[in-house]
């Protein structure tokens, strides 16, 4: 099908183009692979067309003409990770910066397909989409199942109360007694769940979740919870918008890494090359800055030196 | 009022506005998945509610079994199955411009879906079809019909006019559940109103009643068109069996 000679057509056109024939192209191919899905579009790549089958690791990183395409996955509503623009379009931090590392290896980027979080796993395994970004905390329990890049992006959990309130938490200690929510599947539920309520400082009962933090925080508002424990940077957009206030940081330390499938090294590998080489472009700061702009400093210890810095007050852990 | 509290509020309500094509994309796709759905439900649970009534022993069992298990499994499993598990491949239509994966998604949303509705609907058709009294088949096996055509021509018009309120009931209920497809990728309705609300915070309450009123209006439409139906097939100035 396509060739790997996209000069004179934008990346985005031709990404489009490929999908567009692909959708032709898979009424051919779904007869004669089982794993067809989003990945049927690896015959759009130059010449591995045929192995699916063998388990996409195509291409290797090699660079003679190994042009595979790599199909991302995300779960949309995670402002400032990945959210829909007035265009209705998918943007977002996880997916700028994929799409650059993306271009600094040999795989190109088709369209980005969309789940729900909870989706994106067996998605993955399935092999309708073959990376995701998703603000995706890597795991112990998520390592059995897929593998991770190298990680990306430092992840802590804000404690958030209503703008105003006389209640003033300065620690977890504080939330004893109190009403807490959090988003459900986050890892700031996980932390409410373990530290909170195991030892028996919150009730059950006095844990809610959501399926969604814009409606949490609409609660908070509301005066039904007494606090939540989201992500960072998410809970910094809802500090400037509504009004609610940041209590404290609860340093968890997670990373955010991108998700694939196991047995893959090719893909990780080069997944892990491209991030190196775009943290040392300088193209993570620029990337970092668009979309964090406002957070100035708090993000630094996601900057090119790595995620191993001890500054890791900035940010999120949108990554459930 | 606090004059910035109204100036936020007629905001809200000015980006709802805004956005009410983005929704009303996702609308339309809520539509077409709810039609075609049932449809699918239609064409395969009529049939099974036919055989469930009139059905030899084995054919009875399988419908009711696979019907069993259709009605026991929550749709997003049953969406999920078809989708991961399955794997439905992606068909080519010159309908919507949708790219390949929301292809299979949709595929594989329409089976789920229209197949869980065909399972509730063979109940609906079932019921209607044991209301009508037996003796009508007796009657018309006498006068020389066969099984085939005494069911056809006798208790199925009578049947097909005592569903329709259950019918109204299940649109209503597919309809609503298309929301359950953004699992495996397809956003309709519900799922872009989340999109928007999740752009701007505070038009949560904005957002969520317009998308309610778009409901409304298209379970409203439905349930008045099949109200229409119901009134034209009516038995002039008789009861309506």
């Amino acid at each position: 099908m396509k060739s790997n000679r996209q000069s004179g057509v934008s990346r985005r056109t031709y990404l489009k183009l490929a999908g567009a024939s692909s959708v032709a192209g898979l009424t051919v191919t779904a007869g004669c692979t089982v794993d067809t899905g989003g990945d049927g579009e690896n015959g759009g790549g130059g010449g591995d067309g045929g192995d699916d089958g063998s388990g996409n690791d195509t291409g290797t990183d090699g660079g003679d003409g190994g042009n595979t395409e790599i199909v991302p996955g995300t779960a949309p509503g995670f402002p400032p990770f990945e959210f829909k623009d007035e265009q209705g379009e998918l943007v977002g931090f996880d997916i700028d910066l994929l799409e650059a590392v993306v271009e600094e290896t040999d795989y190109t980027l088709a369209d980005w397909e969309e789940f729900e979080f909870d989706s994106l796993i067996p998605a993955l395994q399935n092999d309708r989409i073959d990376v995701i970004a998703a603000a995706m905390t890597i795991t112990e329990d998520r390592q059995e199942t897929i593998a991770f890049s190298d990680p990306y992006y430092n992840a802590d959990q804000s404690i958030l109360v209503a703008g105003g309130s006389d209640f003033d938490p300065q620690s977890l200690d504080d939330l004893a007694g109190q009403t807490v929510g959090a988003q459900e599947g986050t890892t700031g539920a996980g932390v409410v769940e373990s530290e909170l309520v195991e030892p028996g400082d919150v009730d059950q009962s006095n844990f809610r979740t959501y399926g969604n933090y814009v409606l949490a925080v609409q609660d908070l508002e509301n005066g039904n919870v007494d606090a939540l424990v989201i992500d960072q940077p998410v809970a910094q957009t809802f500090a400037d918008q509504r009004d609610v206030e940041i209590a404290f940081v609860y340093e968890t330390g997670e990373r955010y890494g991108f998700g694939l499938r196991q047995n893959e090294s090719d893909v990780q590998s080069a997944l892990n090359e491209g991030l190196q080489a775009v943290r040392d472009s300088g193209q993570y700061e620029e990337i970092r800055n668009e979309w964090f702009g406002g957070s100035g400093g708090e993000t630094s210890g996601n900057e090119s030196s790595g995620n191993e810095s001890g500054n890791s007050s900035n940010s999120s852990a949108v990554g459930e | 009022m606090d004059p910035t509290v109204v100036a936020q509020t007629t905001g809200d309500w000015a980006f709802v506005l805004d956005n009410a094509p983005y929704l009303l994309v996702g609308a339309v796709l809520t539509v077409v998945l709810t039609v075609v759905s049932m449809l699918l439900g239609f064409l395969v649970g009529f049939p099974a509610g036919i055989v469930e009534v009139y059905g030899g022993r084995v054919s009875t069992f399988l419908v009711e079994t696979v019907g069993i298990v259709l009605r026991g499994t929550p749709i997003v499993v049953i969406l999920i199955f078809m989708y991961f598990v399955f794997s439905t491949p992606s068909l080519t239509l010159g309908l919507f411009d949708v790219t390949v994966t929301l292809s299979d998604a949709f595929i594989a949303s329409v089976l789920g879906l229209g197949f869980r509705s065909a399972a509730y609907q063979s109940q609906i058709f079932r019921g209607a079809l044991q209301s009508v009294d037996e003796g009508q088949l007796e009657a018309a096996r006498s006068v020389g019909m066969s099984k085939l055509e005494a069911i056809r021509h006798v208790v199925v018009p009578q049947a097909l006019r005592r569903s329709i309120p259950g019918f109204q009931n299940e649109v209503t209920i597919v309809l609503k559940d298309t929301s359950v497809v953004f699992a495996i990728g397809l956003a309709e309705l519900l799922t872009r109103s989340y999109d928007l609300f999740v752009r701007q915070t505070t038009a949560v309450l904005e957002v969520v009643l317009f998308v309610s009123a778009i409901y409304f209006v298209l379970t409203f439409v439905t349930n008045r068109g099949l109200d229409f139906v119901g009134s034209y097939y009516e038995i002039p100035g008789g009861e309506q069996a």
